[in-house]
């Protein structure tokens, strides 16, 4: 038995630490710490509830978008506030177009680099390269001019954000086993990390034009948005997300089931609690969660694949284990936030982040937890990719593969790829449907009517998982604030039973394969994109 | 071969399509950017391309969001691949580098013994529960985890400059907002406090906007021979003074004059509609869609120093005030407490330290107002608008009161 640590947890966002215990080669207990506490509730009691949109997304400044809907929906939940249908539809591009940035982002910048060893890219064949892109039916590129580049970056000597990559990745005998694509695949994949800068920025310029500017947006304020679209504007964002849909169906797609099939031992580990919310995202006409376009439900394994209703009353949050004075088991609508620090202990409190629990037991967020809500709901869109994946991967792995091996590790990267090639489909189409509204007259983009006092939440999904805003104000001021933020749920620490959170059950089980450099525990872990 | 006579940008940017023409124009905006004439385009492209050894850099992560790292990968050609693997030696960047753990943080401690570097800091420094509000690095049980203040201490020491990025890092940022119940502070006073002498150039807005990182990057790289004491000598600086409530300290914050030098309302585009009354009074209507100013909807435009409106956001896609949305004043200090409400339009309108009223403008203008509109190159020729100019919103018995103070005729 021996203890291992990961802190910090680099190519997130925030501060995270993993720490975990290895028995016979494999991961026999687990502790997730958040090291970071800011106190954004806290900020936010006593000022007017519109404010709260502007202040709560600089939670996080890689899903701000998500939260500043949440955020506003929590404010037109509690003062009566119904959106004009043009402020939906451009809520959910803006909230696509986060998607698509967020989902590149972490497949190529923030979670290859577990997969992929740009090191060993050098000693790819060019020619093979081609061969093996072609075959792949991924993105050509010039493999030739990347390759001469990274040969110069690595012989200039000054590493840059490789440095001490000779540890992690290792050279010659030291090589890190865990990496095992062939050098080929490697430079492919490095070739579209490059690429996948420029587009990820593609898609952020959308958010800009929408919304001012990405990250911390400026426009969906509590009563609908304050973006009124040209025709220029409408053409400059369709020639957008036109570009990254072409690049999520060239590129992140093939590249996944290019990389599957040398990772298929993934499926068989890293699967956690079972248990899988979503609160729904993607507004239909109707406004109502069950209809979302990727759809609200609760999903517990153990009792079939199967979706549960699911709502603001049934969330709880424990602070057994963390730095909190303040009851267990309190609902976010009476939540309270008084932070106090003590030793980190594994077996007293380790962490910033509190346990939320969903009908009392822990819940993974993200996208597999909307991907197997949708798909047990029939989402057609959403059935015949996962049905049609599944298909190409019991071709190289041998044998049939049925839903249920999405609860892995596997199964968790795959689901953020397959839901951003899903998302970019419905972007073009919302583009197109606004610009059907506007064309049929409807210049409505903003309510101002409201009420100064009332308790509403804001339930909706962030890239990496549910967000939950609950607000109460009273005599137009906000008298309680809480955030129940997409990480809260996923990296939360034990609750008052005992009982793990979600990445804390996916670690354990987990092989590590070197004590030093734990590569498994790492790609556990991005697979919730924390 | 081409790889020689321009290194190895220029071979990475015909690879993406970007010509030479474009890379000249850019670099023509970078020397506006600081200031400088459009004419050293050529030398800013020879100084970006030629770049024999990179310049060693520390980027931290605070009290953070990480929107100012997110914030980064949304800069325009050179874009950030460049800016990572051409200029900088990023051997600590938490959000995109390789390593992690313990092979991450030798990175740091080893690069702060050798010396040599910049330290780019992001986020806010967490004093909260004795420090305990962010803690990095330990082992087994906690065992030798530093806290997120010892991190900067040790960083910040033997760094040859401090660049602090984002209003998080300039003065606490929205965590610095009432009541600030993790005690969070800026860069600048932390290390005063701490008796720490390194230079510290401040950067504000949320996130901060990544176009001026990379000018402060090519002035450091170009003007300063890559000596970033040089770098301070020659990069003129607004001076802010603040008084910080965690720490004490009376601190003067250096910020790059080139881009805090003057409010976003000095160059906002629809100023005219400012000068003409033509206002904006309800989000997403009829006046937004004809591009009026947002003002009475609470623009904090004229009281906030940043260059917004010239350099805008996302490459240039677009910026705040043209989505539609008034200014929150991202880029002023203590930013949340001083600019909320953020609808409610500020009784006093400062421009630059100038209080006036836009009641006043087109209608009658103190003596005091007048001097600070032409100090500010207000583009109206006052006297000759005075009297002549369409309606003026409505105006408040507080304005009336504190005008006829001011000897205004209303």
């Amino acid at each position: 038995m021996a203890r291992v640590v990961v802190d910090p947890v680099t190519r997130i966002e925030g501060h995270l630490r993993v720490e975990v215990e290895v028995t016979n080669g494999k991961v026999s207990d687990a502790w997730v710490s958040g090291t970071l506490w800011r106190g954004m509730e806290k900020v936010l009691v006593n000022r007017a509830p519109e404010d709260a949109f502007w202040v709560a997304q600089r939670i996080c400044g890689v899903c701000p978008i998500s939260h500043s809907h949440a955020s506003a929906q929590s404010c037109e939940d509690a003062l009566g506030i119904k959106i004009p249908n043009n402020a939906r539809i451009i809520r959910n591009l803006i909230e696509a177009a986060q998607y698509l940035h967020s989902h590149i982002l972490w497949f190529y910048t923030l979670a290859a680099l577990d997969y992929v060893n740009p090191v060993n890219a050098l000693s790819a064949d060019i020619a093979d390269t081609y061969a093996l892109a072609q075959a792949a039916g991924t993105r050509i590129t010039d493999f030739g001019a990347v390759a001469a580049r990274l040969k110069a970056f690595v012989e200039n000597g000054q590493l840059s954000i490789f440095t001490g990559h000779e540890g992690w990745f290792g050279v010659g005998a030291e090589k890190h086993p865990g990496y095992v694509l062939p050098p080929e695949l490697d430079l492919i994949a490095t070739a579209h990390y490059l690429e996948a800068l420029e587009l990820q920025a593609v898609a952020a310029e959308i958010i800009g034009i929408m919304g001012g500017k990405f990250p911390h947006q400026m426009t969906s304020i509590p009563g609908g948005t304050a973006f009124v679209p040209t025709e220029q504007k409408l053409d400059d964002i369709l020639f957008r997300f036109t570009r990254v849909k072409e690049f999520i169906d060239t590129a992140l797609i093939p590249d996944t089931l290019a990389i599957a099939p040398y990772i298929l031992d993934a499926a068989s580990f890293g699967g956690g609690c079972g248990n899988f919310l979503s609160w729904g995202v993607f507004e239909a006409e109707d406004l109502d969660p069950y209809n979302r376009y990727l759809p609200r439900g609760f999903v517990e394994t153990s009792k079939g694949l199967t979706a549960q209703e699911v709502g603001p009353d049934d969330v709880t949050e424990d602070v057994d284990h963390s730095w909190y004075d303040v009851p267990s088991g309190l609902n976010p609508k009476e939540g309270k936030t008084v932070p106090k620090w003590e030793q980190y202990s594994t077996s007293g409190k380790y962490s910033w982040g509190k346990a939320a629990r969903c009908k009392g037991v822990p819940a993974e967020v993200g996208p597999l937890s909307r991907m197997l809500v949708a798909y047990v709901n029939g989402r057609p869109e959403v059935k015949s990719i996962i049905d049609d994946t599944l298909a190409k991967l019991s071709a190289a792995a041998g044998a049939q593969l049925q839903p249920t091996v999405l609860v892995s590790l596997l199964g968790r990267v795959a689901a953020r790829n397959l839901e951003a090639k899903v998302v970019a489909d419905w972007s073009i189409e919302w583009v197109n449907e606004l610009i059907a509204a506007l064309k049929g007259g409807d210049s409505s983009f903003f309510v101002t009517d409201r009420a100064d006092s009332g308790q509403g939440a804001g339930l909706w999904e962030a890239p990496r998982g549910s967000v939950g805003h609950w607000m109460t104000v009273e005599g137009g001021k906000i008298a309680n604030y809480q955030v129940v933020a997409p990480t809260t749920w996923d990296i939360a620490p034990r609750d008052s039973k005992g009982v793990p959170g979600p990445m804390e059950q996916a670690l354990i089980g987990t092989p590590v394969v070197d004590s030093e450099r734990p590569l498994e525990v790492l790609r556990v872990a991005h697979s919730f994109d924390p | 071969m081409a790889q020689e006579a321009h290194g190895a940008l220029h071979d990475l940017l015909a690879v993406r399509g970007v010509t030479r023409r474009d890379f000249l124009k850019y670099c023509g905006s970078v020397a506006a950017m600081l200031g400088l004439s459009e004419t050293m385009a050529p030398q800013i492209a020879a100084a970006l391309e030629g770049a024999p050894k990179l310049m060693p850099a520390l980027w931290l992560n605070g009290g953070s969001c990480t929107g100012c790292t997110e914030s980064i990968a949304q800069v325009d050609t050179p874009d950030v691949a460049t800016i990572v693997l051409d200029y900088l030696s990023f051997e600590y960047f938490e959000t995109i580098m390789a390593a992690a753990g313990s092979w991450a943080e030798k990175n740091i401690t080893k690069r702060a013994e050798e010396g040599g570097y910049i330290l780019i800091y992001e986020g806010s420094v967490m004093t909260g529960q004795d420090g305990n509000t962010l803690f990095v690095g330990g082992g087994p049980e906690n065992e030798g985890a530093k806290k997120g203040i010892e991190i900067l201490e040790e960083a910040a020491k033997n760094a040859a400059a401090v660049i602090a990025v984002g209003s998080c890092a300039v003065d606490g940022g929205w965590i610095y907002g009432y009541p600030n119940a993790s005690e969070a502070t800026g860069v600048a006073a932390w290390l005063q406090h701490k008796g720490i002498t390194t230079p510290v150039v401040s950067m504000p807005t949320c996130p901060v906007n990544p176009e001026w990182v990379v000018a402060m990057v090519v002035q450091l790289l170009l003007v300063a021979d890559r000596d970033p004491a040089k770098f301070l000598q020659v990069t003129p600086m607004v001076k802010v003074p603040y008084t910080d409530a965690i720490t004490g300290e009376k601190v003067t914050l250096l910020m790059p004059k080139a881009i805090y030098g003057q409010t976003i309302h000095d160059n906002c585009p629809r100023r005219g509609h400012f000068e003409n009354g033509e206002f904006v009074t309800e989000l997403g209507s009829k006046e937004e869609a004809m591009g009026y100013c947002l003002y009475k909807v609470g623009c904090k435009g004229p009281q906030t120093f940043t260059q917004c409106p010239v350099t805008r956001w996302n490459r240039r896609a677009s910026w705040c005030v043209e989505s539609g949305a008034p200014c929150i004043g991202c880029g002023g200090l203590n930013w949340v407490d001083n600019n909320s409400p953020f609808l409610k339009r500020m009784s006093d309108m400062r421009i630059g330290d100038t209080f006036v009223q836009p009641g006043t403008i087109g209608a009658a203008v103190g003596a005091v107002a007048a001097a600070g509109l032409v100090v500010h190159g207000i583009g109206m020729k006052a006297a000759g608008r005075i009297g002549d100019g369409p309606p003026m919103e409505e105006m408040k018995a507080y304005d009336r009161k504190r005008l006829a103070k001011k000897g205004g005729d209303k």
